[in-house]
């Protein structure tokens, strides 16, 4: 059995893509350009059918997932294979020329069946759809990654088939006198000039650009040609409309995060604020991005499940676990509750996380960053919090106002726990109580000369 | 608010009556600078019948431990309420005052 999300799988996927492709571009291009079932050719077409036999084989033992989980049933995989994709591999991977090769000069206008018979390879496209599916799921690739190659996929095959088939309609008319061929005096060169024109006009017909220096005549060409155009003309919105949204999904969490940073800016352009306050908000924003590619965890956070949310909140939070002293003392539950209620802040350089007068409003815990405690009207300096410190305790729990003020150094990170969280935590946790007593003997030196010295946060 | 001096033996048992905050500090302070200056630098506080203490009672009971600790002496309390217990304990000033339940225990030892 192979997981569906396995190297091996991924690895193999990779390589019959690439087959496909290769498949894609040689069999057309032998029915029309090299017309004859040559030994080398044959050796090319047959080598690739071997590896597509084995994707049978490795596709009827490959996991899917169903209603969200992985079904690992032989059974019900091989099951499944034989009623969605097995028939088309088959028909598409089985050798029915190989039946023909001793009349193999048998051709149908001009065109040698055992090649026309080749063609039902091209069903093997089908399987990219299997592929980049499977690559659109799997989170290790950016899906805005799998719809260009999809796209250059669709865009590079069907140019070739044009071509290919533009050339081929020109071997049905007898490469005669009237056959676009002819008159594009193509007819005595070589594969490779007659290649490159058919290619040419191609490009030229679906990209909409229509030169005219090559034009169909014959009803055979005209009839190919409005079907080109039509074709064409459906590739060239898929390519436009494509391209537009990858460039904005290649990295949407960038341009959504950008867009929302230029619709403040815009707001505030108008509103004639401060310079450095500007700068500010400006600085506040590269640095969001810079830290944590501008998405907000709270947002991302509330659309899943708790357990997931606990894991998640324990892998961003491990930094401030591993230094804040509250949580090497907190068991497993109150580990738990401490970091559902913790709300994360971002603060600049020079901005203020409390302020003097202030009523209490929770518990700071400084999880990166430095700093400073100042007070009074000349903002006297008190000494710095670095990660680790908290504070805001003092104040909460005598119910009254700072009596300083604490501004951002650095750039820091501070998780808020609020007074109505604290309360609550306090009452339905009889260990909180001891944890802070613990954690609170830790720093109670430094608090007590901040105390003497007037200063209450 | 009121205090009231006890002496047991070396200590001195100051029992503080009220609340002890920003309008009533200043005493307290006063009174137990006049304490130590006086050479008195063992002394048990009586919380039984302090309803409130704010940060500039804290203040007061941070400063004097401080300075008895200089001198040698030592600050000790009982009878806290659940209130101010609490504060105590969260605060982590507990284990700088040494906090006892009862006269008994906060005399002991010293």
């Amino acid at each position: 059995m192979i997981p569906e999300e396995s190297p091996f799988r991924a690895r193999w996927d990779l390589l019959i893509a690439i087959l496909v492709v290769v498949t894609g571009l040689v069999i057309p291009f032998q029915v029309a350009f090299v017309r004859g079932v040559g030994v080398w050719g044959s050796i090319l077409v047959y080598g690739l059918d071997l590896f597509f036999l084995l994707d049978i084989r490795f596709n009827s033992r490959t996991t899917f997932r169903e209603h969200g989980l992985e079904v690992r049933d032989p059974k019900r995989i091989a099951r499944r294979y034989r009623r969605g994709m097995l028939p088309w591999d088959l028909l598409s991977t089985v050798p029915f020329d190989l039946l023909l090769l001793p009349w193999a000069h048998l051709a149908l206008g001009g065109l040698p069946v055992v090649l026309l018979l080749r063609l039902l390879r091209l069903g093997r496209v089908i399987r990219l759809q299997v592929i980049l599916r499977r690559w659109q799921r799997s989170r290790s690739t950016n899906t805005g990654y799998v719809r260009i190659t999809r796209l250059l996929m669709v865009v590079f095959l069907l140019v070739h088939w044009v071509a290919c088939g533009w050339f081929a309609i020109a071997v049905v008319e007898g490469l005669s006198a009237d056959s676009w061929v002819a008159r594009a005096g193509l007819a005595d060169l070589g594969i490779g000039q007659q290649y490159l024109r058919s290619v040419y006009w191609s490009f030229v017909t679906t990209t909409t650009v229509g030169y005219g220096d090559i034009v169909p005549i014959g009803t055979l060409e005209t009839a190919f040609a409005i079907v080109v155009m039509v074709v064409g003309a459906s590739m060239y919105a898929l390519i436009i409309g494509s391209v537009a949204s990858l460039v904005s999904s290649i990295d949407s969490s960038k341009t959504a995060f950008w867009n929302r940073v230029e619709g403040v800016n815009q707001y505030l352009r108008g509103r004639d604020l401060p310079p450095d306050l500007t700068e500010q908000i400006q600085n506040y924003y590269d640095y969001i991005w810079d830290r944590y590619r501008g998405v907000s965890a709270p947002a991302l956070l509330k659309d899943l499940p708790e357990p997931i949310r606990l894991e998640v909140l324990f892998h961003l939070t491990k930094e401030l676990i591993e230094k804040v002293p509250l949580f090497r003392h907190t068991g497993p539950a109150l580990r738990n509750a401490l970091l559902m209620a913790l709300e994360p802040q971002v603060h600049v350089p020079g901005s203020y996380v409390v302020r003097e007068g202030e009523r209490a409003n929770g518990i700071y815990f400084v999880s990166r960053g430095t700093l400073e405690i100042t007070a009074g009207p000349q903002s006297t300096s008190h000494g710095t919090l670095e990660p680790g410190a908290y504070f805001g305790d003092l104040s909460l729990l005598l119910g009254e106002r700072r009596t300083a003020s604490v501004r951002a150094l650095s750039y820091s990170d501070v998780f808020l726990l609020p007074a109505r969280e604290f309360d609550r935590l306090k009452s339905e946790y009889e260990e909180f109580k001891e944890v802070l007593k613990v954690i609170s003997s830790e720093k109670t030196e430094k608090m007590a000369e901040l105390v003497i010295e007037g200063v209450i946060l | 608010m009121e205090i009231h001096d006890r002496v047991a033996g070396e200590v001195t048992i100051v029992q503080l009556d009220g609340n002890l905050d920003t309008n009533t500090a200043p005493d307290a302070q006063a009174h137990f600078d006049g304490l130590a200056d006086g050479g008195h630098t063992l002394i048990v506080v009586d919380f039984g019948t302090l309803n409130y203490i704010s940060s500039a009672g804290l203040r007061v009971l941070l400063a004097t431990a401080k300075k008895l600790k200089g001198m040698g002496g030592q600050l000790r309390m009982f009878g806290l309420n659940d209130t101010v217990h609490e504060v105590f304990e969260i605060s982590g000033f507990s284990t700088i005052f040494s906090v006892f339940a009862t006269e008994a225990e906060a005399l002991e030892g010293f």
